[in-house]
């Protein structure tokens, strides 16, 4: 493509690619997500691609791989367009259907719809389908629309139509006072008011400054920025330019974890391909202003999200946090003013400036504005990325978006912000997704990662978890992150190990809030939250465990026990068989015993029988 | 030309050169505010989070260690409150149930106010505290020794654990160490773990509120000095 040297040549791009595809009458996008790979999407696009130059259909239907469409349970995805069709787990055996029948003909194949698990029907649109209906879909909604490694998807779809605004009429100033008027506050977890960050940054001394992306996304259970980058890369370099005109940046980075192979080359190519066209580098589209971004691969420390260690890590240096009584927008990477925004933030940039302010706030509460992607799993039927207005209650999400309970149990608890947020209980499904209202509650929307639990989640067990994952991801450069974490485990493992004492809680508590008050940076600030809230709401459980010795939910394996109820089991067999332990005996159609010496407590003989025989206590 | 500011540290309005840190000033000024891998001439890290202090701004007080925050005009600083002290003594009782044999980290225990410790002991040598890995790379610019690791397993090591050539064996690194105080060979038998408090620090009952690292006020130095 010839080097764009001016706002109009950009426009004319534009018209003539659309008229370009004006002979494509169908449209079929698959999944290419990482979710829907997993589920082997690549060889459905394949064979999708055979089939289409098979039957010669290679100028009229355009096949569009796609980034993630949200909905990964039901991978692969495919969407057809015109008539919205969607159709889950597509095998690449359906390829040749899907081309000849749906394609060609315009008939629905019935077998490949969606089918509700809720209501039992079954939904043809995926318009229709409930786990996107109540949605509301700013961001992700782009996803489909372009082929993530195709820069004219971008520009067809709309795309690069801010930045030309931004360089040619709205002053740095302007942008800045847009995006406060907006709301819009830090997708990463913070929360920070953009606006005021840009504006600081701006108004720091200094020549020389960076915009970063901050793409080390490492929550467990969290995947919504690695989805917006591998699947809508341009957008976040042009919310990147955009911010970089604000606050007179002419240099960015990406700082993506390595373990997003898929991001990581997507956004590589999104960089080179906007090279090319001159839309990044020297002169932008004839201006004055020169921006280029570079792609910085983490090294996979959950540390090197915090912003003072990833800069440290994009220096070539250890990622460890460092005391920011100086903040970042003046002392920053390489010393330098430094503007660092979570992936979500920048994908926000572009519609706030092409829509406007107030477009924006439409949607969300008081202090929240906007839409949140939320990364939606657990024990519940939908399972996938959720993108929702800030204010939409808990409970909708959970149920309306997610489907409720899975397996007929009922559910718990919510899990919100990953490692550092911290678990609600149902009590609390009220509560509106939105930054202020759940750090009241002790919990944070953190980058958005949400886990649902049910009744057969211990929760101490889960305050553990997140301790050990804490415990390994700590830096250990602070005492209190890293002795104090570690003492935290200590003792939630002596309570879940049955030597706990009730005075212990009164010190969990009194670490914690230590250790919230002292420690360095983000992650340890953060750190105790797991525990703290779990021990706000779900207390008798931790009292359970010290007092009774039991574990409520059956899940810490030194306070429970296997037994087999005489009355239903059968004597098949299956469980001896299937124990690896050899702790099973008994003789074939009579009540098998299970020998508690013998007993690792693995479960396995609970998943085989068939006749729910085997009880926990 | 040195450009001076005025902060209030505990009421006290101090006058200190421009680029000074929090905890220096008030060290300079008398206040003594509990540190550990604080060394003067040396970078501060913020690591062992002891002199933590509370950074009232716009009439909230926010937590920071002193040795990072720098001086600044009309700053107000509280380095003694309840909360301060509690969250001191906290902090003081992870490090002394990580080192309980350390004479010097049993007086930072004991000048923080630890009584009790509730954790198990662990005997442990090192805190830490990044005083040896500074003094390599700052003073003598070798670099020879380092952090590795991370969280629990961060210990501090030669590159790839095998002794370079540019470490000249100058010692500095064993001097500066606050671990090298030779233990006191009372109480820390095994199953008989407590703090006793007969190191130097029983000299605090006497005076109450002193430092028991610079020997009662003999000069603000000492503490500094620790091992040097």
């Amino acid at each position: 493509m010839p080097r764009l040297n001016s706002y109009r040549e950009l426009e004319h791009l534009r018209q003539r690619l659309r008229e370009q595809r004006q002979s494509i009458t169908t449209t079929v996008m698959v999944c290419g997500g990482t979710g829907c790979r997993a589920s082997n999407s690549q060889a459905v696009i394949d064979a999708v691609r055979d089939e289409l130059s098979g039957q010669g259909l290679d100028d009229s239907v355009r096949l569009c791989v796609t980034g993630c469409h949200g909905f990964c349970e039901q991978g692969p995805v495919i969407i057809i367009e015109p008539g919205n069709i969607f159709y889950c787990h597509v095998s690449p055996e359906d390829a040749f259907e899907i081309v000849y029948q749906t394609v060609m003909k315009g008939e629905v194949i019935e077998r490949l719809l969606y089918e509700d698990p809720v209501s039992g029907k079954i939904v043809q649109t995926e318009a229709e389908i409930p786990f996107y209906k109540a949605q509301d879909r700013r961001i992700l909604s782009q996803n489909r629309l372009v082929d993530p490694c195709s820069i004219e998807d971008y520009i067809v779809a709309g795309g690069y139509a801010a930045l030309p605004r931004v360089l040619n009429g709205i002053a740095p100033e302007d942008i800045i006072n847009e995006i406060k008027s907006a709301g819009l506050r830090g997708r990463g977890g913070g929360g920070f008011p953009t606006g005021r960050k840009w504006g600081e940054c701006m108004d720091a001394p200094g020549d020389e400054k960076y915009v970063i992306c901050n793409a080390d996304e490492g929550d467990p259970g969290a995947y919504m920025d690695r989805s917006v980058l591998e699947g809508n890369p341009h957008l976040v370099l042009e919310g990147m330019m955009v911010g970089a005109r604000a606050v007179g940046a002419s240099k960015g980075y990406i700082y993506v974890r390595n373990e997003y192979p898929l991001a990581v080359k997507n956004s590589r190519i999104a960089v080179e391909q906007a090279r090319e066209v001159g839309l990044l580098g020297d002169n932008i589209l004839g201006t004055s202003f020169s921006f280029d971004v570079d792609i910085a691969r983490g090294g996979g420390a959950f540390v090197c999200g915090e912003s003072t260690a990833l800069m440290a890590s994009i220096e070539g240096k250890v990622g460890e946090p460092r005391p920011k009584d100086v903040h970042t927008v003046v002392d920053g990477l390489y010393h330098k003013p430094t503007t660092l925004n979570n992936v979500e933030t920048w994908a926000n940039v572009p519609s706030i400036i092409l829509n406007g302010s107030s477009w924006f706030a439409s949607k969300g509460t008081k202090g929240s504005k906007g839409t949140k992607i939320l990364a939606l799993t657990g024990r519940i039927k939908n399972t996938g990325l959720v993108e929702v207005a800030m204010g939409t209650s808990i409970r909708e999400v959970v149920f309306d978006i997610g489907g409720g309970a899975a397996n007929g149990n009922s559910i718990k608890a919510v899990q919100t912000g990953g490692p550092s947020g911290g678990c609600l209980p149902l009590g609390k499904f009220d509560l509106a997704v939105d930054f202020d209202v759940l750090a009241e509650a002790g919990s944070m929307i953190g980058s958005g990662g949400m886990v649902v639990m049910d009744e057969e989640t211990c929760m101490v067990d889960v305050a553990k978890y997140f301790l050990t994952f804490l415990q390994d991801e700590s830096c250990g450069k602070c005492v209190p992150c890293r002795l104090g974490i570690d003492r935290m485990l200590e003792i939630i493992t002596d309570i879940t190990e049955g030597r706990g004492r009730m005075e212990q809680l009164d010190l969990l508590e009194e670490l914690g809030d230590t250790i919230s008050q002292t420690a360095l940076c983000g992650l340890g600030k953060t750190a105790p939250n797991p525990v703290l809230s779990t021990l706000r709401y779900f207390r008798p459980e931790y009292e359970a465990h010290i007092k009774e010795k039991k574990c409520p939910a059956g899940v810490c394996k030194a306070l429970i026990t296997y037994r087999i109820d005489p009355d239903k089991c059968t004597g098949c067999g299956v469980c001896i068989s299937g124990c690896v332990h050899g702790a099973i005996t008994g003789e074939k159609k009579q009540p098998h015993v299970i020998d508690a010496q013998l007993c690792q407590k693995c479960g396995i003989c609970r998943s085989e029988c068939k006749f729910d025989a085997i009880q926990v206590f | 030309m040195l450009q001076y500011v005025n902060v209030n540290i505990d009421g006290a309005t101090i006058r200190a050169p421009r680029g000074t840190s929090v905890l220096d000033a008030a060290i300079e000024y008398g206040i003594c505010i509990p540190h550990l891998c604080h060394v003067p001439f040396l970078s501060d890290i913020g690591a062992c989070r002891l002199c933590i202090v509370e950074h009232v701004v716009n009439g909230r007080s926010e937590v920071t260690t002193s040795c990072t925050l720098n001086v600044e005009e009309g700053m107000i600083i509280r380095t003694n409150t309840d909360k301060i002290r509690r969250l001191r003594r906290n902090l003081a009782e992870l490090l002394v149930a990580q080192a309980p044999n350390s004479r010097a980290i049993q007086d930072i225990a004991l000048r923080c106010g630890v009584k009790e410790v509730r954790y198990p002991f662990r005997n442990e040598d090192c805190v830490l505290c990044g005083r040896c890995v500074r003094v390599c790379a700052e003073i003598w610019q070798a670099r020879a020794i380092g952090f590795v690791g991370r969280g629990k397993d961060r210990h501090v090591d030669y590159p790839f654990g095998i002794r370079p050539d540019f470490c000249k064996q100058c010692g500095s690194c064993v001097q500066i160490c606050p671990m090298t105080i030779p233990p006191c060979d009372g109480p820390m038998k095994p199953g008989e773990e407590y703090l006793c408090g007969k190191c130097e620090s029983q000299l605090m009952d006497e005076t109450p509120g002193s430092c028991a690292w610079c020997k009662l006020g003999e000069g603000f130095g000492c503490g500094r000095y620790v091992g040097v």
